[in-house]
């Protein structure tokens, strides 16, 4: 388990006298009060906790309500400072120290307020964003405290706990136009009007506004229905001729509240939202998320053999496929469009195979908390065997097009360089750190699964360009192949009849079944992650027992990916927008959740 | 008085030939690359209507003119027609002095397969590819619109330094035949026994280059670059408005300037030449049609090399070039004139 242990902060005690280090066996959490959080975050920095992962906030307020949940929660020092009834909030930070291959949490609790991290990770700045969103958290210091998802006028704070989750049907949202001017305009069917009355789209104007203000020529609106997003996302692109001033990010276009259906679904429904979100690799999310529930529940270990492989199998092909899609439109946005059809064809190879096995083909939920939904058919093997087969003799003849090629180089050599320290401050993850050096992946750093029983390498890049995390991509899809073909060999020694679901030996006290129904989680907290294709996707499930999770937060690896980008787009030019966009390879699906 | 009659009505005849084979060819032409591009992609392209999708350009033709004619709400109309025509006239108007064979005798007239053979033919050429960049600049000027404007500016940097490019790479040729007539070029060249591209190959990749930028093929196809600026200039144009401008810029550009390339660097319609020794035309069965036939057939492979270049390479940046034209390629020009100047009286003997 990567999380640090209490001794390591022993001398902070001494600084903090109110710390309290807390080691429970899933986690390693340091409670602190709001007021030195600051400092502390800080001494963490310093001391090597340099890589931001998350940050969010739980609402407390059904379990300071119930004197019976809050005693166990209590009981499992899942609560920051406990003494203290009033605050509703319990923030936590989510840090990892890349030398020492350690992690931890820090608690905080408040009352609706919070100092802002800002200054010491940029992502924090998003994630603050978010809690501002979805909580209503103000954060001092803030420069930029709007609604990350949500639209500026909307009224409410969705994850709160009295936020019913079917809305507030009957209540219509004024348009911006009726809020902000007192405009009176009737009906949707109105031609007259210049704008939609879907607030959202009329965020454009004011936006645009206030960025005319500025000293631009030009304000170009990328998105959010543009082929060079490869989603709904929108870009606000200054430009001095070609030359990109300043970048804004509008998020949301893609926003299902997804944490929120968490909190109102069983933990083997949640599945299904958990494809939902990176819709391009389902499957590793899938294996995220069930392996995050199984480490709560203590069975990581039950789980067969069996069942190990066939998802770490899976898993890698669906990184091949989710590089693949990357790697086709990739090559297209820099116009070589010949390069999108290959890929795309020993893609659709891919699909074909998890179609085979799975019964779907994009949104697969084909894991299940103790095992896999059902085993694979006949000649499955076979035909995976003769897919890795081939597959490397592609690979390297679309090398033979673009690595070498000297247009390719220069559209990508020194293109949206990420020095390590840059990725530490915008918490990166996946490839994206890796083609900056550092070796950074769950697979090695934290193994699920059967990865710690296959032998794999992780390519790490040396600048940190567009052409390194090319490079890097490339590489895990060699890798990816080499993990295929060591589970494969393994799944071909197990026999047929090995089950390749958990038995669960305490059956009284686990109710564990394929369809999930009436899986209870005891009362706990665990933060786990899986290295996805695009970076760390982590679920941190807050539990208070019960067949429903009390708060999820998943740790979107792309949202944090694409906080680097307007960073990355300064002083570039309209071209390298895509370059630098698709060699991040966010998925709107997870960003906005 | 007869002789004046028949002249018109010779020249009528021309025309009417010229447009048919030059528009014809152009719309099938997108068949071609739609197949070969399939091909190159391991697919088959059009298969549905007619034999191997041999309808297809008919079929999307009728599908551009029928389609609604929209126009955005505060652009300029006028201009945006005129843009237009300024796109189709000039880059058909090059065809008129593109000569396909060598005089031949009908009915007692003397009869060059060549519209008008003046005797500023390429300056007429150059002249026409400028007026390019104001059918895109007004195009791009005229939608009101973002991404065309920013596509249009980009195309037009790109004109405008690559015309100097090219047309300091026609310069060797030139001195060679001592003429600006492309009939006379092509004379020259069976007098002289030589094919120019054997003395003159870094005027040729620079043609090459030119050529590539002016039609927007890749690598220099930034000016609509579907990634970053949809279809750049062409984004407010609908219907067969749109359908125009590829179809100019891709086809009967290409087309067109292939065939000078044909006429300024192998020899227009004379068959393989050996330098400075003779012509071998394994195609002497097909009698007078055969320097047709080198002809076409030299067009057809420098067409179907640039259909290559435009389904494998990927795209370079507006600044890498610019930096390419005025850095690397205008240089290299000027070079190849001082060359030439030293080589030209062995070729001219």
């Amino acid at each position: 388990m990567p999380w640090a242990k209490a001794e390591d902060f022993v001398e902070l005690k001494e600084r903090f006298p109110e710390l309290e280090i807390v080691e429970s066996g899933n986690s390693t959490s340091l409670h602190i009060k709001k007021e030195s959080l600051i400092e502390l975050l800080k001494e963490l920095k310093n001391r090597g906790f340099k890589l931001f992962i998350d940050h969010s906030v739980v609402d407390l307020k059904d379990i300071l309500e119930k004197e019976k949940d809050f005693r166990n929660a209590v009981k499992e020092n899942l609560i920051a400072f406990p003494e203290d009834r009033l605050s509703r909030f319990q923030a936590f930070y989510i840090l990892y120290n890349v030398d020492e291959k350690k992690r931890v949490m820090v608690k905080t609790r408040t009352d609706g307020t919070l100092p802002t991290v800002e200054k010491l990770w940029f992502a924090g700045k998003w994630a603050e964003r978010e809690c501002y969103d979805m909580f209503g958290i103000e954060y001092e210091g803030h420069e930029n405290l709007v609604r990350a998802f949500m639209w500026d006028t909307y009224p409410y704070f969705p994850l709160r706990k009295d936020f019913p989750l079917e809305g507030f049907p009957e209540q219509d949202l004024p348009s911006l136009n009726e809020v902000l001017w007192g405009d009176r305009l009737e009906g949707t069917m109105n031609y007259e009007r210049k704008h939609a009355i879907v607030p959202t789209l009329e965020d454009l104007e004011i936006t645009e506004k206030k960025r005319l203000k500025k000293k631009a020529q030009i304000v170009l609106n990328w998105g959010p229905l543009h082929p060079g997003t490869h989603g709904t996302m929108w870009f606000l692109f200054d430009l001095e001729g070609e030359r990109i001033v300043q970048t804004d990010v509008i998020l949301g276009q893609l926003h299902r509240g997804v944490e929120k259906l968490a909190e109102n679904e069983m933990y083997n429904q949640f599945l299904v939202y958990t494809d939902r979100m990176d819709y391009l690799s389902a499957l590793c999310s899938n294996q995220a998320w069930v392996v995050a529930i199984e480490r709560i529940l203590g069975i990581e270990e039950d789980v067969p053999e069996k069942a190990k492989y066939i998802r770490t199998m899976m898993s890698e092909l669906q990184r091949i496929n989710s590089h693949l899609l990357w790697l086709g439109t990739y090559a297209l946005d820099l116009g070589a469009l010949t390069v999108f059809l290959y890929a795309f064809k020993e893609r659709e190879k891919i699909m074909d195979i998890l179609e085979g096995i799975t019964g779907a083909r994009l949104t697969i939920s084909y894991p299940r908390v103790g095992g896999v939904r059902m085993d694979l058919p006949e000649g499955a093997l076979e035909v995976i065997r003769a897919f890795i087969k081939r597959f490397p003799k592609e690979l390297s003849d679309w090398e033979r097009i673009l690595t070498r090629n000297r247009i390719w180089l220069r559209r990508n050599k020194d293109v949206g360089v990420i020095t390590p320290e840059d990725a530490y401050f915008y918490g990166v993850t996946g490839p994206v750190v890796r083609g900056s050096g550092i070796p950074y992946d769950m697979r090695k750093l934290e193994p699920y699964d059967a990865y710690a029983e296959v032998d794999f390498d992780i390519p790490v890049g040396d600048v940190g360009d567009c052409y390194d995390r090319y490079l890097v991509r490339i590489e895990e899809m060699r890798q990816s192949v080499r993990i295929v073909e060591q589970c494969l060999s393994k799944l071909e020694k197990i026999p047929r009849s090995a089950p390749f679901f958990a038995e669960v030996p305490k059956e009284k006290k686990l109710k564990l079944t394929i369809d999930g129904i009436g899986l209870k989680v005891p009362t706990g907290e665990i933060y786990s992650s899986g290295e996805n294709p695009r970076g760390e996707l982590g679920f941190y499930v807050f539990s208070m027992g019960g067949v429903k999770p009390y708060r999820v937060k998943v740790r979107p690896p792309s949202y944090y990916n694409l906080s680097i980008y307007p960073h990355l787009m300064k002083d570039r030019v309209i071209a390298d927008a895509v370059t630098i966009l698709a060699s991040i390879d966010p998925v709107v699906g997870e960003t906005d959740r | 008085m007869e002789s004046v009659v028949a002249g018109v009505v010779i020249a009528v005849i021309k025309i009417l030939v010229i447009l048919g084979i030059v528009l014809g060819v152009g719309a099938y032409l997108t068949w071609v690359e739609r197949k070969v591009a399939a091909h190159i992609q391991r697919r088959p392209g059009p298969m549905v209507v007619g034999w191997h999708g041999l309808l297809q350009p008919i079929a999307d033709g009728l599908k551009l003119i029928t389609k609604e004619d929209l126009f955005p709400r505060y652009g300029n109309k006028f201009l945006y027609n005129l843009a237009i025509v300024l796109a189709l006239v000039p880059a058909t108007l090059v065809f008129a002095v593109v000569p396909f064979g060598p005089e031949f005798e009908l009915f007692g007239y003397r009869i060059k397969p060549i519209l008008t053979d003046v005797n500023v033919a390429l300056l007429l050429v150059f002249g026409l590819g400028s007026l390019a960049v104001y059918a895109i600049a007004i195009a791009g000027w005229a939608s009101n619109s973002k991404y065309p404007l920013i596509g249009s500016m980009r195309k037009a940097g790109i004109i405008i330094s690559y015309e100097v490019a090219i047309t300091f790479a026609v310069m060797g040729p030139l001195i060679l035949a001592g003429t600006l007539s492309t009939y006379e070029i092509v004379q020259r060249q069976i007098e002289q026994n030589l094919w120019y591209i054997w003395v003159q190959p870094i005027a040729f990749v620079v043609f090459l280059f030119s050529l590539l930028a002016e039609t927007g093929r890749v690598p220099f196809d930034i000016q609509e670059a579907e990634a970053e600026l949809v279809t750049g200039f062409t984004v407010e144009y609908g219907g067969m408005k749109f359908g125009l401008f590829p179809l100019v810029e891709w086809y009967v550009e290409v087309l067109s300037l292939s065939a000078i390339a044909v006429v300024l660097f192998f020899g227009g319609w004379s068959p393989i030449n050996i330098p400075f020794m003779g012509f071998v035309d394994p195609l002497f069965f097909l009698g007078p049609f055969s320097p047709y036939v080198w002809f076409l057939l030299k067009v057809t492979v420098l067409f179907l090399f640039i259909l290559w270049l435009h389904w494998t390479l990927p795209r370079y940046r507006i600044d890498q070039i610019t930096e390419i034209a005025w850095k690397v390629m205008l240089p290299l020009a000027l070079i190849n004139i001082v060359l030439t100047a030293i080589i030209a009286p062995v070729v001219w003997r």
